[in-house]
């Protein structure tokens, strides 16, 4: 294999905090520096009979693997109880979900984490469900607590649509943060008041999306049937776990190395510029159950 | 929408036929602007908008059974834009429509006058790549002119250069999706600038080729300025340098077109590459 020899291209990369490739930017970093002695926690939960069929998730195994990433995230087995360290009755929650045709957050999902909110003793009219509306959304524009729930898949001018990107309805002129490939993105979470009230970040990667073509980059051919759920509370880690298994998916499909184009680098950027979460891997402890195979990472 | 705007629909949604293969069309056309692209278009939208695009018509059919086809027809305003994005993406088989034409997984593209046309279908199956064959040479048909390239791609020279690897662009955003340079813009690229990135591939050499045309002679000298300071500072009298990987990356300026070549396999080949495309030059 021959060696990667690190270019002034890469520098400049670099230089500008855009790892290449994922994680490039982590292995040089400088001797003696500290790793955090605690790690973001992402849990990642597959199951093997999460679809009924192509596209079609299985509610009951749905709520299944919801509930088994929220309870092991928080620590607290009993799920009601577990929710309640996220939710209190007294919250008016929205549950920002992304309604993008051919990959939505999928009613399954949805309905799953809506359950639980009230579980945990919120009525159901103080929750909402809302995607290209939430700025006109009651619930959403008094919301003390968000869930963003999101398929994951590659994006055309961001590298991946991820839980960072997901916000972007919040903002009036949602073209305004696509320069240089959305790099910035991480900024709406603080424009917006977001980050303290975002309790949980669902990366939905039940089929994902790992190529994309022509003007709405997408094609039945470059999904798969991934049946997994990520979660964390923390959006970076969620994403960047995201972009490593959707970069092992193109790797395995066309046989060769193809990084995502252009680079996911919003999502690193959201670490090493915004200190908005965690990117790096060394600093995510992920915790994987369920079903192993085709697990990618 | 102005009385132009319905007009435009109107000439736009004549080059689409209102039946193909069975499939009939929705009742209602949409249309779109640069400034309501991303109401229909993702974040995709911004490649249109960085060619220029004027108007977006689009066009659903549906037929019982059946996955819909998505007709999408790009008003480019000029046939060198219509050319520009139809490069942006030219994975694929070429189908043999238009000026030029992509086919793969239930898309079929191609540019034709200043027109681009995207041609989807929401599942691939043998019916419905015959249906998007045929309504692509139907709105093929219904172009009736033919539309020039932009001159500055005939200025690559054509030896080991495939028409699958060449790319005409304005902005540097553009240029990094096909080949990274730079995050911030070096270059000076802009919507009046024009470039054309040829990939170049033979036996153990892979090399890149970039043009800029810019509007004057001093924009190209103040962008090759910017490129040699920043990325070739060892070299920035003689405009050539070896980099980490051991292959050679020269830069020159000739009239209001600034050449870079990437990647050269050694320092004689890349100057060699400059020549020839500064002789070209000289010529027009």
């Amino acid at each position: 294999m021959k060696k990667k020899v690190i270019t002034r291209r890469d520098f400049i990369r670099v230089a500008a905090m855009t790892p290449f490739a994922g994680a490039f930017a982590y292995s040089i970093k400088a001797p003696g520096e500290k790793v955090a002695a605690r790690k973001t926690k992402v849990v990642l939960v597959r199951d093997k009979n999460a679809l009924i069929s192509f596209k079609k998730p299985d509610p009951d195994i749905v709520q299944n693997m919801l509930d088994d990433a929220v309870s092991t995230l928080l620590g607290e087995k009993d799920i009601v109880k577990a929710w309640k360290k996220l939710v209190k009755p007294s919250d008016i929650v929205g549950i920002k979900n992304n309604v993008w045709g051919p990959i939505p957050t999928t009613k399954e999902v949805e309905q799953a984490l809506k359950r639980r909110i009230m579980d945990a003793g919120v009525p159901e009219e103080k929750i909402s469900i809302n995607d290209r509306g939430v700025r006109k959304d009651p619930i959403f524009q008094n919301a003390t607590v968000l869930i963003n729930a999101r398929p994951a898949r590659t994006h055309h001018w961001s590298g991946m649509g991820g839980c960072l990107k997901n916000p972007i309805m919040f903002v009036p002129r949602p073209y305004d943060y696509h320069g240089d490939s959305c790099a910035d993105l991480a900024t709406i979470w603080k424009e917006y008041n977001l980050i303290k009230r975002t309790k949980l970040n669902i990366l939905v990667m039940l089929y994902p999306l790992f190529h994309g073509i022509g003007p709405h980059h997408y094609s039945d051919k470059y999904v798969w049937e991934y049946k997994g759920i990520l979660a964390s509370q923390d959006p970076v880690a969620v994403d960047a776990i995201g972009v490593q298994i959707l970069q092992a998916q193109r790797r395995q499909f066309f046989g060769e190395d193809r990084p995502l184009q252009p680079p996911a680098k919003h999502v690193f950027l959201a670490d090493t510029r915004h200190n908005l979460g965690v990117s790096d891997p060394d600093k995510i402890e992920l915790i994987k159950l369920g079903w192993k195979e085709g697990i990618l990472i | 929408m102005g009385k132009n705007s319905k007009d435009k629909k109107i000439t736009l949604g004549g080059l689409l036929p209102q039946e193909i293969q069975g499939w009939k069309a929705e009742e209602k056309d949409e249309i779109y602007d640069p400034q309501t692209i991303f109401d229909y278009i993702n974040g995709a939208g911004e490649i249109y908008r960085s060619y220029n695009f004027k108007l977006l018509l689009a066009r659903r059919f549906i037929k019982e059974g059946q996955p819909n086809i998505v007709a999408d027809l790009f008003d480019m305003a000029s046939s060198m834009d219509a050319f520009g994005v139809f490069t942006h993406d030219l994975e694929g088989e070429d189908a043999g429509i238009g000026q030029g034409s992509t086919y793969k997984g239930g898309l079929l593209s191609f540019w034709k006058d200043h027109f681009f046309v995207s041609l989807y279908v929401e599942e691939e199956t043998e019916d419905t790549k015959n249906a998007l064959l045929a309504l692509g040479r139907e709105v093929s048909s219904s172009i009736k002119k033919e539309g020039e390239k932009p001159d500055i791609v005939s200025l690559l020279p054509l030896e080991d250069l495939s028409e699958k690897d060449v790319h005409y662009f304005h902005n540097h955003l553009i240029l990094n999706y096909h080949y990274y340079v730079s995050d911030e813009n070096i270059l000076f690229l802009d919507q009046k600038t024009e470039a054309a990135l040829g990939i170049y591939e033979a036996k153990d050499d892979k090399h890149y080729l970039l043009l800029v045309r810019y509007p004057e002679i001093k924009k190209a000298s103040h962008a090759y300025e910017s490129f040699t300071k920043i990325y070739m500072p060892e070299a920035r009298k003689s405009g050539i340098v070896q980099t980490e990987d051991l292959k050679w990356t020269a830069a020159r300026v000739k009239k209001n077109i600034l050449i870079i070549v990437f990647g050269a396999s050694s320092d004689s080949y890349a100057k060699d590459i400059l020549e020839k495309v500064s002789k070209k030059i000289s010529q027009i």
